[in-house]
């Protein structure tokens, strides 16, 4: 019991990241990038090469978040920004950002091979007993920069002038521009930030699955449930919350019902969470954690 | 029309529209330095376009703009907002999730290098609404209508523009609450600043302006004083007004 909740909670750590990137980038230009978990793909290949090559893996490592954080802000330049000039109101980014995360996947197929590749183990090889459960110093490192990462983005978003400024690009992006916010770079700077979310989530997980170029897939979609479940579209920490009963619920489902269940249950819990609180579990809207507004004369 | 102060907003042959259709043509307009000047007319007249084009907000626009002696014509509207003009929207468009005092740092955004000047604003805007100082830490959707007009003026004049656009401040407010901004409006021009203030109430445009132009579909079609008002212009008005 203990020890699926523990493996779900590192699992979902990673979870929560990814549906935090994608959450982020989605608050503030309400695009949702498809390419997210090939972002995530690309920090784990290049830091994987890196390392192989004989970089130090700290070094490889920042440059792998380098590499997805270009990409990142590729993918807005080329697969976004287009199309949005020539239609605010277009939903064009849907098949565009798509197409970007295929052509990314395919490069990266390409030049390292369909194969999975070695990924330095960092932390991977300590093991941690915690009561009758066990984790690797990892899974505890993932939980641990997920909490601080979490936190941080709250601290940022709601403390500082860049937050303050995202948060008004986010409720109204018109007036966001007409008190001198330039809304392009801020939108920029989101794809950036949420691709070195994504970037960290994979050199947490790169231990485990090693370096793939097919990695994007199944982080990418795990990481849009996080961000549905939790609600994170309103709220980006709350995609956080989201991942980690994602992983609760997979590792459960593992442990409870049989080895492969959790490639259906999480589906399951979505679409119930969905019919029953379709803004997700931790979103601001929800009745449960929404403030108390008075009624404003006026509105 | 020869003893007014030098221009700080000059608008000629403006047309300015969405999608296919001008709502605006060839209008021209100029407010002085420190001078307040009001734009009438009913719904849908294109006032609003008028002020949103100034800004920026409206991306087909020809014609000439100038802000103090800058041709802010073809300039995104983030370069716009740095000091050259400031609009109070319709509807007052605050940051609802976020507080009274977050809304006004937010209006500085241009200014944010010289803290000294944002506390200096700021001291500024909570000594003309000394209510929003109590308020500052409150979340801006918490207040009522008339304390947010307030903040949406008080973020317009946090940049410190050289114009001043208002979008009918006084619409959906209390008789009280009007009063306070008009009262507001008067102490900004006391203090020097320029406005253009967009208005359907006539006694507040002529309580705050120097000028009004009479605008309806799309063109300026009079321009008159405050006090051609009052001796018996009302009867012109009402003839545009309906």
């Amino acid at each position: 019991m203990l020890q699926f909740i523990l493996s779900g909670i590192a699992i979902g750590a990673i979870y929560g990241l990814v549906g935090m990137a994608l959450a982020i980038s989605f608050y503030v230009t309400r695009i949702i990038n498809f390419a997210q978990g090939q972002l995530m793909m690309v920090t784990v290949m290049v830091t994987a090469e890196l390392a192989s090559s004989g970089f130090p893996v700290w070094l490889a490592a920042v440059a792998g978040l380098a590499c997805s954080c270009i990409v990142g802000v590729l993918s807005y330049l080329i697969a976004v920004r287009p199309i949005l000039m020539s239609n605010r109101f277009s939903f064009g980014w849907l098949v565009s950002t798509l197409g970007f995360a295929v052509i990314v996947e395919n490069a990266a197929a390409y030049i390292w091979g369909p194969t999975s590749q070695a990924f330095p183990p960092i932390l991977n090889k300590i093991s941690l007993p915690i009561g009758d459960a066990v984790l690797t110093a990892q899974q505890l490192l993932a939980i641990a920069t997920a909490a601080i990462l979490a936190g941080g983005f709250e601290v940022v978003r709601r403390h500082t002038l860049f937050g303050k400024l995202g948060m008004a690009t986010a409720a109204d992006p018109e007036m966001a521009s007409a008190i001198g916010a330039n809304t392009t770079v801020v939108a920029i700077v989101a794809f950036a930030v949420s691709a070195v979310f994504a970037g960290i989530a994979g050199l947490l997980i790169g231990p485990t699955t090693f370096a793939n170029p097919y990695l994007g897939d199944t982080f990418g979609t795990y990481g849009f449930i996080a961000m549905m479940i939790g609600g994170g579209t309103e709220r980006p920490v709350a995609a956080m919350f989201g991942g980690l009963l994602l992983g609760i619920c997979a590792e459960g489902a593992n442990a409870l019902i049989n080895s492969q269940a959790s490639d259906w249950f999480p589906f399951l819990v979505l679409v119930v969470i969905l019919i029953v609180s379709p803004k997700g579990l931790f979103s601001a809207s929800n009745p449960l954690f929404r403030p108390r507004r008075p009624m404003v004369a006026g509105n | 029309m020869s003893e007014q102060p030098a221009p700080v907003l000059e608008i000629e042959s403006l047309s300015a529209g969405y999608g296919r259709f001008d709502v605006v043509r060839d209008v021209a307009l100029t407010v002085g330095k420190g001078e307040a000047v009001a734009l009438l007319g009913p719904n849908g007249a294109g006032k609003t376009t008028v002020l949103h084009a100034i800004m920026g907000l409206v991306r087909q626009r020809r014609g000439l703009i100038r802000v103090g002696g800058t041709d802010v014509s073809a300039l995104p509207p983030h370069r716009i907002a740095r000091g050259l003009a400031a609009i109070a929207p319709e509807g007052r468009r605050l940051f609802l999730d976020q507080s009274v005092e977050d809304n006004l740092v937010l209006g500085a955004l241009h200014l944010r290098r010289d803290r000294a000047r944002v506390e200096r604003l700021l001291g500024s805007v909570y000594e003309i609404f000394p209510v929003l100082k109590a308020y500052r830490h409150r979340l801006s959707s918490f207040l009522s209508g008339g304390e947010q007009q307030m903040v949406a003026i008080g973020r317009m004049l946090m940049s410190d523009p050289q114009v001043m656009l208002l979008d009918e401040p006084s619409v959906a407010l209390s008789p009280v609450a009007v009063d306070i901004v008009v009262k507001a409006m008067l102490e900004l021009r006391r203090r020097g600043a320029s406005l253009l203030l967009v208005e359907q109430r006539i006694d507040v445009a002529t309580r705050v302006c120097d000028r009004l132009y009479v605008m309806t579909h799309g063109e300026i079609v009079d321009k008159l004083t405050p006090d051609m008002v009052r001796s018996g212009g009302m009867s012109i008005l009402n003839k545009y007004l309906g």
